[in-house]
């Protein structure tokens, strides 16, 4: 170990420096996760009230239709607006279960990434501290050693 | 820590990074070799695999909610 030209102070900073990580990283994935589940509550809050409002103008739409049919020839009854109104909630609610999808394949895929990097802070970082601090150790007794006598 | 996460996460990435350059002026043996070769660059591959993985998704999850908005 007394080959080891090493400051003590230096690799005791770059200790303290990964325990820091460790901790800020694990806050990052977790606010990571939080934030996903929060987009997902959202986007299914958005896909059931977009089946109501799909369900209520395509119910509209029956009913103008149905007064279509029985409306005098000479004074028709226009559902285009109601026509239109049903598809753009039918347009809306599709987009929404497209990101729905996207978003249900995009985590699956970052869960592994997740998971390994968890699994990198919370076994792996632990082990190279302590691979440090045991470094800091050797390198404190051999400094000892060399020290003179008083 | 009140940005993106992901940002956070490049963030202490960052200083992580500064922490290791500043220790490797003073710890130059061959032990230091060993440490940075192994133990650092597998740390630091895996932090950026993870962290470029986290971007995307929270561009795709800020994507969803502005496309679904209203």
């Amino acid at each position: 170990m007394t080959g080891i030209h090493a400051d003590i102070d230096a690799l005791e900073e770059l200790r303290e420096a990964l325990v820091r990580y460790r901790h800020a990283q694990r806050e990052v994935a977790g606010r990571g996760a939080d934030r996903i589940r929060a987009v997902r509550a959202s986007l299914e809050a958005k896909a059931l009230h977009g089946q109501t409002q799909l369900a209520l103008c395509q119910a509209e739409f029956g009913a103008c239709q149905d007064r279509a049919a029985q409306a005098d020839p000479d004074d028709p009854v226009d559902c285009s607006g109601y026509a239109r109104a049903a598809e753009q909630s039918e347009e809306r609610l599709e987009r929404i279960r497209r990101w729905q999808q996207r978003i249900d394949a995009e985590a699956s895929e970052f869960a592994g990434r997740a998971s390994r990097f968890l699994g990198l802070l919370d076994n792996d970082l632990p082990r190279v501290e302590q691979y440090l601090l045991a470094l800091i150790a050797s390198l404190e007794a051999a400094r000892r050693v060399q020290a003179p006598a008083p | 820590m009140t940005g993106r996460p992901d940002q956070d996460g490049e963030q202490q990435l960052r200083l992580l990074d500064d922490a290791w350059e500043k220790a490797s002026q003073h710890w130059l043996d061959g032990t230091a070799r060993q440490f940075g070769d192994g133990h650092w660059a597998s740390l630091l591959q895996e932090s950026r695999g993870y962290l470029e993985a986290l971007r995307k998704l929270m561009d795709t999850l800020d994507a969803a909610e502005r496309d679904t908005e209203g």
